[in-house]
This record gives C-alpha cells, sequence and structure tokens, in this order.
C-alpha cells in the first residue's frame, strides 16, 4: 500500500466533522472508536511486532483512566500506621502525563516479571493481572470510590500558565485531541518498527534462537516494547477518563481487551494501517447496526461478521487489501511464508 | 474449626466442578493449539439443554443429564467442522479471534432465544442437607461432585486406555509425524474439540441445577477456566483436575479468611504467583522458553 | 478506503433512522437490554411500552400521541452515556426515562446537564444520584437511604439485635449496608459482618460459610433477583437458618419462589410494590388494569415488581409533558416539579434534595416488608 493511503485517511479524518455537520450523537461514536482504536495501535505493537498476546491490555488503560481522574480530582488515602496521604487537584494535563507514566510503569513490571515466559503463559499473566487490578479498584473504596464511580472528572485544559489555557469542553475540541493523540501514537509506532530496534522485535518474533545469536537482548526488547505500549494504552485511558467525565472499575472490563483484540486481528496485526482500519470497523460497526436491528441480533452480527472477514482475509484486512492491490491471489498456505514486509 | 472444616467441605464440591471445566479446554489447548473462546458458551448451551430437556420435554433428571452432554458433543463437533477445519494451519491469534466470534454470537444466540430471566432446573433432591456434625452439604452437590469425578475419570479412561486416545496422545506431540504413521489427524481434532466440549457441556448440566441458567454465566467460568488450564500446565489433563481443587481452595479461604471482596483476586494472585515461581504451571513438563 | 466507506454507510444508516416522526412526542428510554441486567431493563421497557398504550388509546398528551424511543445501552456506562448522546441530539427526544443501574444513571448525568434535559430514573437507589447536584434528575424509586429510613420503624418490632450484612459490590449493594448499617445503630442495633459478593458470582458458599459461624439474628442482604436464587438454595444446603431480610426492590419474589422454593421460606423482602394484593396498593383499581395488561401481554408476572416503575415512569413523564404544555426540555425540567398524582407504589411528587439551587427531584414511594410463607407472599403482622 502506498505512502500516501496513511495521509489521506488522515485528511479525511481531519475533513469528517466539517462533512458530519453538528451530529453530536456520531462525533461521539468516533471519539470513544478513535480512543479503542489508540488502546488497539498499543497492543498492536505487542501483539503485531513482538508476537506477544496481552489480554489483560485493559489493564493499563484502566490505570491510565483512575491514575489521570485522581490527579485531577484529589484523594485522601489511609494506608494505615497513622501514614495519610493528601493529594490536592492538579490540572487535567498533568494527569495525561502522570497516567501515561504510571501505565508505562505497570508494562515494565508486568514486562520484567512475565517475560520470562511466553506464549500462552503471558497470555494468562497479563489476563490475571487485569483481574487484580480491577479488583483493587473495585474494593480499594477510599481511594477509588469503587463501585460508586469517581464522578465529574475535569475536562483537559491545555495551554500554559501565562500565556493562557483553553478546555476541551467541546464534542469537536476533543475529537481533534483524539485525533491528534492518535496520530501521535500512530507515528511513534512507525518510527518504532522502522528502526534498529523494530528490527530486533521482529527478531525475535520470527526466530528467537536466531535473534540471540546475532546478539539481541530478548527480555530487554520485549520490556521495552511492553513500556510504550502501556504507556500508550494509558495515554488512551487518560483521554477516556477526561472525554467521559465518569469511570467505574467497568473500565477494566474483559470484553474491552477483546475489542481491542479483535481491532487489531482483523485489521491486520503487524502493519501499520491493520488496527487503524480495523478500529474504525469494529468501532463503527455497533453504531451503523443499532438502527436496523434488535440488540441480541446486533452482537450476533457482530460475531459473524468478525468469522466472515477472517474467513475472506485470515491475515486480517489490510494484508488481504495488499494482495488484491497487487493482483496476487492468495497464497495456499501463508503459515509458511516468511512474514510481510511492514505495510505502510 | 467448624467454620475451616465447611470451607474445606466447600472447597471439595466447588474442585470438582472447576476441574470438569478445566480439563475440557486444556484438552483442545493442549491436542489443537486452539484458544477455545466458546468454552464458556459450550458450558451455556449445557445448561440450557439440560434446561430444555427437564423443564421442556418433561425427561428424568438422571436421562437429561447424558441427553444435555451428547448434544454438547455434537455442538462442538459441528463449531469444528464448520469454523475450526477450515482455519487449520493459521496461526494461533486467528483461530482465537474465530471462537471469540463464535462465541460472542452463540452468547447473544441464547439471549435471543431464550431471553435473559434467569431459569431454575428442578433438581428430584431433597432441599434438606445432609448433616454431619457441625458441616452440612447439600445432595445435590454431592451428586454433581461424583458425577463430575466419574466424568473425569471417564476422561481419564479414554485418553490413555483408548486407541483413541493413543491417537490424540500423538497428534498432541507431535501431529506431523502422527499423520505420517497413519493417524487421521484431522477426525482427532474433531474428536478432540467435541470431547472437550461435552466436558464443557456436561459442566453447564450439572451446575445449571444448583445454580441458575441464565445466558451470561460462561463468562466467569471461562475465565476460571484459563486460571485452571494455566495452573495446571498446558494440555495437562491431571494438572487442571489438581488446578480445580486448588483454585477452589483459594477462592474459599480468601473469601472466608481475607475479604470477600478479594474472592476472585486470590485465585489470580495465586496464578501470578505460581507462574513466576515456576513458569510453566505447576504440573507441566518445562516447554520451550525461547 | 474500508475504514471511509464502513464510516459512510454508519452514517447514512444512522441519517436514515433520524428521519423524525414530527406528529408524535418522543420519549427517550435508555435500558440494558443485553448484558448482564437484560431482563430487567427489559421488564421496565414493557412497562413502559404498556403505559404509553394506555395513554395514546385515552388520546394522548397535549393532542398527540406519544412514542417511545427504546434503546440498549448494554449494561455499560459508556454505552449508556452514548445512547442518551444519541437520543438527545440524533432523536431530538425532549425527556428521557432510565437508566436502570445506578451507575448507568451515573454516566448519562453529565449529558443531562451538557443539553439541559430532564431524565426520569425509575430504578437506581445510589444516593449520589440525587445529591450531585444534577436539576436535571427526577427520581421515582427511593435511594437506599431512604428505604432504612422506611425500615426504621419496624426494626425494634422485629426484635434484631445484632444484623450481618451481606452485599452486592457495587454502590447498589455497598450504599445499602452503608445507609441501613447507619439506621441500625442509631437504632441501638448491632451491626457484625459486612460480607460482599461480586456481581456475577454463581457460589457464595464461602461468604455463608463465614455468616453461619457469626452470632447475629438477622442477616440483610441486597441483591437482584438471580443472586438471591442462589444465595437461598445456599443457605438452605448449608443449613442457615437466620432470619433473612433483603433490600433493593429489585427482588421479584415470584421467581424466588418458583426457582428457590422451599428455599425461600420465611425470607423477608423489603419492595416497594404490592402486586400479590392489590386492595393495598395506594391506587387499587390502576394497579389491577396494569396487572391485567401485563398477564394480557403474555409477560412472567414475576416482572411486574420491577416493570412497574417503566409503566410509572412514563405516566409521570406523561404528566410533566401535559403540565409543561409543550414538548421543550426547558419546560418538561421545570413541570416535573408540579407532577402531583398516584402512582401504582404512592404518590408521586418530587421533593428538592442535594446542593442548594441545583436540587435534583426525589420523589418518596411506599416501602412495604413482605415475607414468604409456605410458597406465598404475605405481608407479616408486626
Amino acid at each position: 500500500m502506498s505512502r500516501l493511503l496513511p495521509l489521506a485517511l488522515l485528511a479525511a479524518l481531519v475533513a469528517l466533522p466539517l462533512a458530519l455537520g453538528p451530529s453530536p450523537y456520531l462525533l461521539n461514536a468516533l471519539i470513544v472508536t478513535g480512543i479503542l482504536t489508540i488502546g488497539a495501535l498499543s497492543l498492536n505493537l505487542l501483539l503485531g511486532f513482538t508476537g506477544q498476546l496481552s489480554l489483560g491490555h485493559i489493564a493499563f488503560f484502566g490505570i491510565g483512566a483512575y491514575v489521570s481522574a485522581l490527579t485531577s480530582l484529589g484523594f485522601e488515602v489511609d494506608l494505615g500506621f497513622g501514614y495519610r496521604i493528601v493529594h490536592e487537584p492538579w490540572p487535567a494535563a498533568v494527569g495525561f502525563g502522570l497516567a501515561t507514566l504510571a501505565a508505562g510503569a505497570c508494562g515494565w513490571l508486568i514486562g520484567r516479571l512475565s517475560f520470562r515466559v511466553r506464549g500462552a503463559y503471558f497470555v494468562i499473566v497479563t489476563i490475571s493481572f487485569a483481574e487484580v487490578v480491577r479488583l483493587v479498584a473495585l474494593n480499594w473504596v477510599e481511594l477509588t470510590q469503587g463501585p460508586l464511580a469517581l464522578t465529574g472528572i475535569p475536562a483537559i485544559t491545555l495551554g500554559l500558565p501565562g500565556i493562557g489555557t483553553w478546555t476541551l469542553r467541546t464534542k469537536l475540541q476533543n475529537y481533534y485531541l483524539v485525533l491528534a493523540v492518535g496520530t501521535l501514537c500512530w507515528l511513534v509506532v512507525a518510527r518504532l518498527v522502522g528502526s534498529r530496534f523494530g528490527r530486533a522485535m521482529r527478531g525475535l518474533k520470527e526466530n528467537e534462537s536466531l535473534a540471540l545469536s546475532v546478539g539481541i537482548n530478548a527480555t530487554r526488547t520485549l520490556t521495552v516494547a511492553a513500556v510504550i505500549s502501556a504507556a500508550m494504552a494509558g495515554a488512551a485511558g487518560s483521554l477516556y477518563a477526561h472525554y467521559l467525565r465518569i469511570i467505574d472499575p467497568d473500565v477494566f472490563a474483559f470484553t474491552t481487551t477483546v475489542s481491542m483484540v479483535i481491532m487489531v486481528v482483523a485489521g491486520g496485526k503487524g502493519t501499520l494501517m491493520g488496527p487503524v482500519v480495523g478500529g474504525l470497523i469494529f468501532g463503527l460497526l455497533p453504531v451503523a447496526l443499532r438502527p436496523v436491528m434488535a440488540p441480541e441480533a446486533q452482537w450476533i452480527v457482530y460475531g459473524l461478521v468478525l468469522i466472515v472477514i477472517l474467513f475472506v482475509m485470515p491475515r486480517g484486512i489490510v494484508p488481504g487489501l495488499a494482495d488484491l492491490v497487487r493482483r496476487r491471489p492468495a497464497r495456499p498456505a501463508p503459515v509458511l511464508e516468511p512474514s510481510p514486509v511492514v505495510q505502510r | 474449626m467448624d467454620q475451616l472444616i465447611q470451607h474445606l467441605v466447600n472447597t471439595a464440591i466447588l474442585g470438582g466442578t472447576y476441574a470438569l471445566l478445566g480439563i475440557g479446554l486444556t484438552l483442545i489447548f493442549g491436542i489443537m493449539n486452539v484458544v477455545n473462546f466458546t468454552h464458556g458458551a459450550l458450558y451455556t448451551v449445557g445448561a440450557y439443554l439440560m434446561y430444555l430437556a427437564v423443564a421442556a420435554l418433561g425427561l428424568n433428571f438422571f436421562l437429561a443429564l447424558p441427553v444435555a452432554i451428547l448434544g454438547g458433543l455434537l455442538f462442538g463437533a459441528a463449531i469444528e467442522i464448520l469454523l475450526l477445519r477450515p482455519f487449520r494451519g493459521q496461526d494461533i491469534d486467528t483461530t482465537m479471534l474465530v471462537m471469540i466470534g463464535a462465541g460472542i454470537a452463540l452468547q447473544s444466540g441464547t439471549l435471543w432465544i431464550f431471553g435473559g430471566v434467569a431459569k431454575a432446573i428442578p433438581s428430584p433432591f431433597p432441599e434438606a442437607p445432609l448433616q454431619i456434625g457441625p458441616v452440612s452439604v447439600s445432595w445435590l452437590r454431592l451428586f454433581v461432585l461424583g458425577a463430575a469425578l466419574a466424568l473425569i475419570g471417564l476422561a481419564y479412561a479414554l485418553i490413555n486406555r483408548t486407541k483413541l486416545g493413543l491417537a490424540m496422545r500423538a497428534a498432541f506431540q507431535d501431529a506431523d509425524t502422527a499423520a505420517l504413521m497413519g493417524v487421521n489427524v484431522r477426525r482427532i481434532y474433531t474428536a478432540t474439540f467435541a470431547m472437550g466440549s461435552a466436558l464443557a457441556a456436561a459442566a453447564g448440566a450439572l451446575l445449571g441445577p444448583v445454580y441458575v441458567v441464565y445466558p451470561q454465566m460462561g463468562g466467569l467460568a471461562e475465565l476460571k477456566a484459563f486460571a485452571i488450564v494455566i495452573l495446571g500446565g498446558l494440555g495437562n489433563v491431571t494438572g487442571a483436575a489438581i488446578g480445580g481443587f486448588i483454585l477452589a481452595l483459594a477462592e474459599e479461604l480468601g473469601a472466608g479468611y481475607v475479604s470477600s471482596g478479594y474472592r476472585d483476586a486470590m485465585g489470580f494472585l495465586i496464578i501470578i504467583a505460581v507462574l513466576l515461581y515456576k513458569p510453566t504451571g505447576l504440573f507441566a513438563k518445562a516447554e520451550r522458553i525461547g | 478506503m474500508t475504514g471511509r466507506f464502513t464510516l459512510t454507510t454508519a452514517i447514512l444508516l444512522a441519517l436514515a433512522a433520524t428521519g423524525a416522526r414530527a406528529d408524535a412526542i418522543r420519549i427517550g428510554v435508555n435500558e440494558p437490554l443485553t448484558g448482564p441486567f437484560a431482563a430487567s431493563g427489559t421488564y421496565v421497557v414493557n412497562g413502559a411500552r404498556i403505559a404509553a398504550d394506555e395513554i395514546n388509546a385515552r388520546g394522548g398528551v397535549l393532542g398527540k400521541k406519544i412514542e417511545l424511543v427504546v434503546e440498549d445501552n448494554k449494561s455499560n456506562p459508556t454505552e449508556a452515556a452514548a445512547v442518551a448522546e444519541k437520543l438527545i441530539t440524533s432523536d431530538k427526544t425532549p425527556v428521557l426515562m432510565g437508566a436502570w443501574g445506578s451507575s448507568l444513571t451515573l454516566a448519562v448525568m453529565p449529558k443531562l446537564a451538557d443539553y439541559e434535559v430532564p431524565m426520569l430514573v425509575e430504578t437506581s437507589s445510589s444516593g449520589k444520584i440525587t445529591t450531585s447536584g444534577n436539576p436535571f434528575v427526577f427520581r421515582i424509586s427511593p435511594p437506599s437511604a431512604l428505604e432504612a429510613e422506611t425500615f426504621a420503624p419496624m426494626v425494634a418490632k422485629l426484635g434484631m439485635k445484632k444484623v450481618d450484612f451481606l452485599v452486592l459490590n457495587n454502590d447498589f449493594g455497598r450504599g445499602a449496608a452503608t445507609d441501613f448499617g447507619k439506621m441500625l445503630k442509631d437504632k441501638g442495633v448491632q451491626v457484625g459482618l459486612v460480607e460482599i459478593m461480586d456481581q456475577g458470582a454463581q457460589d457464595m458458599s464461602a461468604q455463608l460459610a463465614k455468616l453461619k459461624a457469626s452470632d447475629s439474628d438477622t442477616i440483610m442482604v441486597t441483591s437482584a433477583v438471580d443472586q438471591l436464587v442462589l444465595l437461598f438454595k445456599q443457605m438452605a444446603a448449608l443449613g442457615l437458618k437466620k432470619r433473612v431480610i433483603t433490600t433493593g426492590g429489585s427482588q421479584n419474589p415470584d421467581q424466588i419462589i418458583a426457582q428457590a422454593g422451599s428455599a425461600a421460606d420465611g425470607t423477608m423482602h423489603l419492595t416497594t410494590f404490592l402486586p400479590w394484593i392489590p386492595e393495598k396498593t395506594p391506587d387499587p383499581k390502576a394497579t389491577e388494569t396494569f396487572i391485567a395488561e401485563w398477564k394480557r401481554r403474555g409477560y412472567e408476572f414475576a416482572g411486574v415488581t420491577e416493570s412497574f416503575r417503566g409503566y410509572d415512569g412514563i405516566r409521570a413523564i406523561a404528566h410533566a409533558i401535559e403540565r409543561a404544555g409543550k414538548p421543550e426540555p426547558a419546560a418538561i425540567a421545570k413541570a416535573f416539579w408540579s407532577v402531583d398524582f398516584t402512582g401504582l407504589n404512592g404518590p408521586i411528587r418530587f421533593a428538592k434534595s442535594g446542593p442548594a439551587g441545583r436540587e435534583s427531584g426525589q420523589s418518596k414511594p411506599d416501602v412495604y416488608l413482605i415475607e414468604i410463607k409456605d410458597g406465598r407472599v404475605v405481608v407479616p403482622t408486626l
């Protein structure tokens, strides 16, 4: 696929609100889809480029959301033994930064702890981590308000003291904020994948023993990938918290991780455009289905669309379309084929 | 002390069903390398088949049980032939996603057909529990434990004592070589998936009368089944059985003596601890690392 | 390419659905129709439909028919907020009803403030809903503090000395434990254990074993009907024979009787509706009509303790629109304050609640204590 496609898509997304006119509902759907797509982008860095499936990815997203919300709301916690932590509210933009850092730190921790194992075991460590974090958010009521939800989270304010500030309240502002963060994340992934580090990641995915023999430090490479991936997910979580202005432990729902995985794999894992295309399709599919059929039927169609896409294009939409564009017939045994070069 | 004994008895009862759930999943995982995200949905299907057989067809409770299990077997075979066979050779993420899609469709399908209101399955056992000193156990739950252990024994015998089981084990170790030795791997895969599904349906059919039956009942069951499988080591049937009891013990004691809010966290914390200490699960031979 | 194509399709479909019928007054209904709360949400919507049909049969409101725009919030707070957005901006509904669970309602509330559209809250029980200063919220279900207050006079009559709690791990459950605990302490009753269970948890035997070993005389339980059925069965299996009182108004006693059988015998429940004894309800004739219509449509009788809220909710909204004189959000929000009629569970009249100047409306429904005896619902004499 040509280099122009991402630019064209970006231009289309920038222009879209003008074409949509004042339809807050669709704009809202686009914002939520955009936030999930950032999550999918970050997941793709691990799943697509290193081959490690983080099925607890929502943990980083949720941690980002909670850190950001708590930073901007303030809290007071009794740690026992007479220690108290009192935190005064800070600006939401600081929360965004801290959310990114905190989620990244968690990524580092999980990476250090669990990259001694691979494959299915890594999957379960991440699932378990996400469940434990969810239960902490649910039960540490003093800090997180537990199921009572954190409400009244302020909108993000941009700007510098002295120069003037700009609070992002409207849908349109939030849309462009999400688009900007999303574009930034996309660029980070693109640069990373094209670099020496990206070759190390892919080397590990294709043939770990070979990669090790040429001096690639497996645990270090994977851990760095996990940190960046988790930090991006945390940023997405922060956007989510400040956009929705309420979060409860449901942000850790397993089904959201599943949605992100669907976006990545159906879009085409290990490709730069895959998560974006998959994100737009599976983020907006429920919106498109809503007016035309009964709620239960919507989900049946959702599941079936997923299966059909995989039937027609087992490697995902973007690689599938790329094959079509090149007028090459689908190769008979895609498993044996060397991994596709990064598609841009 | 009485409380502790009651907790241990509860563990035995709960552990039996957890083991049953785990074994079906570990078989499919181990032999076919498929992360079966329809496991929870098949558990739900088993429970609804039991409900249909008892409440709608008016079948005897003990007759309905094999009907539901057989239904699960056929369901599993159909899923394997229709959805997994075309994807053979694809990587594990693709088949996992196909299973996720099928799981979503199945779960929404049950919601559509049966509605969201939970159904109860009447059981022929007396309501009054069996009382031994300070400890009470319900008759139904004792029966469920017995049936679960019998099914686990049956699965074990099938894998270790029959020709089919031999072929399954051969396919587990090396599918290509097994195929060269004349094993019909396609058929083995179908049989494995059907058997795993039947075990999931059996767990649903057994637990349906203990609990209530509703479309979302499979979600939590599935997550726990994954945990059990990892605790025991991938593809390790004995390990999954023991893993089921360990998870039950952790939950029971965690809720009893630590905090009931963290009940479900206990299991997952143990899994993290086990994986850090012995990354390949408690009972597996070391898998390739790197 | 594909991305944009789907997008266009989505937009076209959504726009196609917006082709509004100008002749009817639209009421947005935001309920969980799939996900864990699907059963309850569906009951509420069925109740709402009965009310709408009844009102339309009588000629509608302001000479126009009313039309319910029902949307599924998938039992998910994010979806609930999105649905509210859709109902307000794309369906142009001037008033909403929703959103069953407290976390769902809380997620919708910022949208109400943003667009200044009022919502009638029919089921949620969290205290936060009417105390956080959102003047577009009008609630007909009792928050747990109000429920506890109504229960207070019965505490001494029941001879309660020490109470344990077993509650759902959400605002519904924890809120009940806090509010009832406070009320009981004020009445000189000891509060022992507060045990938590997860929503969707099926096996509570560990918590029950702990409760069995405690020295309390009563266990107060807060959860929805499906979990209560499981609890009663498991209590029977453990030989736990203390007095049990459930709170929260989502118990559907008939479903409990049908599914838990004799295990439910002797349990007591605080409910907000008495469909078993229509003559004891505030408006016996309306109760009978509603139940008859419910049965005629072939719905399960057990659903009425949930669906009557949808029925009363739509009736309250219709009253407000009538008083507003025009189907516009600001007028309806103002008119809610003058709504005054007898609902199926008491007078529906909104009192001010929350910070001054930005008060929410809270109606005070009746709360009844019922007991299940030999598979039937009775009102115990205290």
